[in-house]
């Protein structure tokens, strides 16, 4: 042994060695504590801010009408824009994500296809998305000719959303049990039996709950519409069903009424776009939840 | 509970635990337990598995303070101080107190970095002094000549025993009064245990040392005075001798006769 | 009559699993026509223009008009603003990780982790507006930078878009350590946060790197946010508040009116390709770091 044991040592901690490790933890816990909250704050002051700069821009008007080159104009068309293809996206996205991981997470074996299709998932996602909107650009303006389209904006937004939309179906799916499947299979149904009558109806809160959440950032989405779908609504249609045109989402209008046109009020119609955006985000954010929390409760008797 | 003073035997308390129950929320793992431990000496908690051993060795070094949720009352004395008193500071009492857990936890450094962090962390900064309490703790952990050739290698290349008695060296860095193991040997192979018991065999002429155990021959083996623990109390206290031969609880002979695991 | 009914269900089991499949390999589909598409039409600048790669990469004489399209403005401006968000949103990310895994009371984390999932919510170009309407003035006024547009309102704003991503990443590190790592140095007698930069910080060292990577590569890709507080001026800026460009801001700018087949688009497809290439790279570095680790 080194030295004898000391012979007496007291337990409370005014030795100065050890003040000054304490000092260091106190001061250092305080530190990331008001780090966290500063996080908290920061939100709070965005949301207030938004709230504060753009409720007066919000009317019946405001939300339903045409925009306009003079001052007054209105947001509705882009509202029914951004909606319209938040539809078309979800309707390619959905099941295409839906069948890639279900396929990946209830029958694809270990092996080069199935870690292809993961690599291949992995890599959509880290696309930025400005350069998807090029893809785009480059595939449905140019190369098939269509020009500008609502369908164009579209399709890239699935490419976009693809990877995200299929981790959260694994995610979803890994969460039921397997004791499910078990039981299922052993009263004699098939995987796809299984897949459908008793995994699906058990993840459903939380596919929900992801679908929901992504919507929210389609809805929100610029960078890879800005080339697709164009800048522009029609002046004499602006609210049609056909996806062959140009159509202007409510972020692509806050963008542009900023950088590039020269409307006198730019102020107040980017004030209230922009508030409109949030408030649309915070309900997709608040529905996923609520929804999610819903349905896995009626399908599973559970709480989550 | 009764406690037998063994007669030819130095009773000076290192460590004695009076009246100390331990609550996860509202249950009680551990119901009023009291126990003296000689400085010295070697004493084993024997019990079955679930009946609050480890629980209450864990109480000798605060490590309950780690866990959300859990309480400790009663009190727990070092050299006749709390350790549990409002102004005792943990750093200082597991200083004095350390513990070996059941399994070994090397940390993802080297085998030097590893038996350094004690002293390190207390304030220790010259490197020659590091190094020569690094060799010191690996030679009486009987694991000096093994590693000398490779203490900048990671500690986790070593295989299970080995690690043990690492982690039984990086306790001894800080210097303890008290060594607390936690059935350290049980996840090791036989040959490894055996090791870790000689090892215990002579450290126990320089610390304090309580030991859980759920191997009763283990306890024989290696240790002085015994505490059998069954459902959160302390049944029995008494040398290892007399509960293994003249136990005078029932609960006590049944356990060390096997009725019950 | 049963093994009828079997080969029905069999037979459908067959046509799902088919199509199932065949989604799958729709992404495999995807990205190799993406990473086609985009390269032949981002090098055609190289190969049709006949414009010189390392001109492209190093110099900084941009007139797309000309046919002249050095990029050196852009990069540097990407990596500059990169280099800045990550340098903040970095480390603060990583102690909120802390935070969060080692420090926070359940209820504060239950008020914590809804803030930071809203956070990542909203859209990057309401980034861009409150970075227009609160920070650029703020600039204006309070520092040497005559217009509050640059790349110091850029790298705020981006670095406040990817604290989330780090913050998550980080805390996953953190919590995936096992319970006996902090036992063990606790028990030796050091601090929590002793505990938490000798031991848990370097332990997690693969999980935060990957963290930062991926804040890296989100921060890289940003367009829009960044685009609306840069200046959008093709200098080099020659202070933190200058204005400048970015690779993504000046595709945003520019590519409306690049005509189809002109140089200038050439020259914004051969700066999404550069993107494309860096994203690439960046999460074959992560697979990288997390094989290693396994």
């Amino acid at each position: 042994m080194a030295s004898a044991v000391p012979a007496a040592r007291r337990l409370a901690s005014d030795a100065a060695g050890n003040r000054g490790r304490h000092l260091t933890d106190a001061v250092a816990t305080v530190i990331l504590w008001l780090m966290a909250v500063s996080i908290i704050l920061m939100l709070i002051a965005f949301i207030a801010y938004l709230f504060y700069l753009g409720f007066g821009s919000l009317s019946w008007q405001f939300l339903t009408g045409p925009p306009s080159q003079q001052a007054g104009g209105g947001i509705g068309p882009e509202i029914y824009n951004s909606f319209y293809i938040l539809v078309l996206t979800l309707a390619f996205t959905v099941p295409i994500s839906l069948a890639a991981g279900i396929y990946l997470q209830e029958y694809a074996r270990p092996g080069l296809f199935r870690s292809v299709v993961q690599f291949s998932a992995e890599s959509l996602a880290t696309v930025p998305s400005i350069v998807m909107g090029l893809f785009g650009l480059l595939i449905f303006v140019f190369y098939f000719h269509w020009g500008f389209t609502a369908l164009g904006g579209a399709l890239t937004m699935t490419l976009l959303n693809l990877p995200a939309l299929m981790r959260v179906t694994q995610e979803a799916l890994a969460s039921v049990p397997d004791s499910l499947r078990e039981a299922s299979v052993g009263l004699g149904a098939t995987k796809w039996q299984t897949v459908v009558r008793t995994v699906l109806p058990s993840a459903i809160g939380r596919l929900t709950t992801g679908v929901v959440l992504i919507a929210g950032r389609i809805f929100g989405e610029t960078a890879a519409l800005i080339f697709t779908a164009g800048l522009s609504v029609s002046a004499n249609h602006p609210y049609e069903l056909n996806p062959f045109r140009s159509a202007e989402t409510l972020a692509i209008h806050l963008w542009y009424t900023h950088s590039e046109s020269v409307i006198p009020d730019v102020d107040r119609v980017g004030n209230g776009s922009a508030l409109v955006l949030l408030i649309m985000v915070l309900a997709f954010n608040i529905a996923a939840r609520v929804v999610g929390a819903a349905l896995t409760k009626r399908f599973t008797g559970r709480s989550s | 509970m009764i406690e037998a003073s063994p007669a030819s035997v130095d009773t000076r308390e290192k460590l004695s635990a009076a009246n100390v129950s331990v609550y996860y929320g509202s249950f009680q793992a551990i119901k009023n337990a009291s126990l003296k431990m000689a400085a010295k000496t070697v004493t084993a908690l024997i019990g079955p598995s679930g009946c609050g051993k480890s629980t209450f060795l864990r109480a000798l070094n605060r490590m309950h303070d780690l866990t959300p949720g859990a309480r400790v009352e009663g009190a727990v004395m070092l050299d006749g101080q709390d350790i549990y008193a409002p102004d005792a500071d943990p750093v200082i009492i597991r200083h004095r107190i350390g513990m070996v857990f059941q399994r070994p936890n090397p940390f993802p450094k080297t085998i030097f970095e590893n038996v350094a962090y004690g002293p390190k962390i207390h304030g220790e900064r010259d490197r020659q002094r590091l190094a020569t309490i690094v060799e010191t703790s690996l030679r009486q952990a009987a694991l000096w000549d093994e590693v000398k050739d490779r203490l900048n290698r990671s500690a986790l290349d070593l295989s299970g025993g080995q690690q043990q008695r690492m982690c039984i060296a990086r306790v001894l860095a800080v210097e303890p009064e008290v060594i607390l193991m936690d059935e350290p040997a049980s996840a090791l192979d036989p040959i490894a245990t055996s090791k870790i018991e000689d090892l215990i065999g002579e450290l126990k002429q320089d610390y304090t040392v309580v030991i859980v155990t759920h191997s009763m021959q283990q306890a024989a083996r290696i240790s002085e005075y015994t505490a059998f623990f069954h459902l959160g109390e302390i049944v029995e206290i008494g040398t290892t001798t007399n509960i293994f031969t003249r136990p005078r609880e029932k609960r006590t002979e049944d356990y060390i006769t096997g009725r019950f695991g | 009559m049963i093994s009828l009914q079997a080969s029905k269900s069999h037979r459908n089991e067959r046509v799902a699993v088919n199509v199932l499949r065949a989604a799958a390999g729709f992404l495999i589909l995807a990205i190799t026509l993406l990473l086609l598409y985009l390269a032949v039409e981002g090098t055609k600048t190289f190969f049709v223009d006949k414009f010189p790669v390392w001109k492209f990469l190093f110099s900084s004489d941009y007139d797309p008009g000309n046919n002249v399209g050095g990029s050196a403005v852009f990069i540097a401006g990407t990596l500059l603003v990169t280099g800045f968000a990550i340098g903040i949103g970095g480390p603060f990310g990583i102690a909120v990780g802390v935070f969060l895994s080692e420090i926070a009371p359940p209820r504060m984390a239950q008020i914590l982790k809804p803030a930071i999932e809203l956070l990542v919510g909203i859209p990057s170009v309401v980034y861009g507006w409150l970075g227009l309407t609160l920070l650029v003035p703020f600039l204006r006024t309070h520092t040497s930078s005559p217009s509050g547009f640059g790349l110091a309102a850029a790298g705020i704003v981006l670095s406040i878009m990817i604290l989330p991503t780090v913050i998550s990443l980080s805390e996953d590190a953190f919590r995936s350590l096992p319970r006996s790592l902090r036992e063990g140095s606790m028990a030796l007698g050091s601090t929590r946060w002793q505990m938490i930069t000798r031991v848990l910080l370097p332990s997690a060292s693969s999980g935060l790197t990957v963290a930062l990577i991926l804040g890296i590569a989100r921060a890289i890709g940003e367009a829009l946010a960044v685009q609306m507080v840069i200046g959008n001026a093709s200098q080099f800026p020659n202070g933190i508040f200058a204005p400048t460009a970015s690779l993504t801001t000046e595709i945003v700018i520019d590519m409306g009116g690049a005509p189809q087949g002109s140089f200038q688009e050439h020259v914004l497809f051969s700066m999404a390709f550069l993107l494309l290439l860096i994203a690439m790279v960046l999460i074959l570095i992560v697979r990288f770091t997390l094989r290693r680790r396994a």
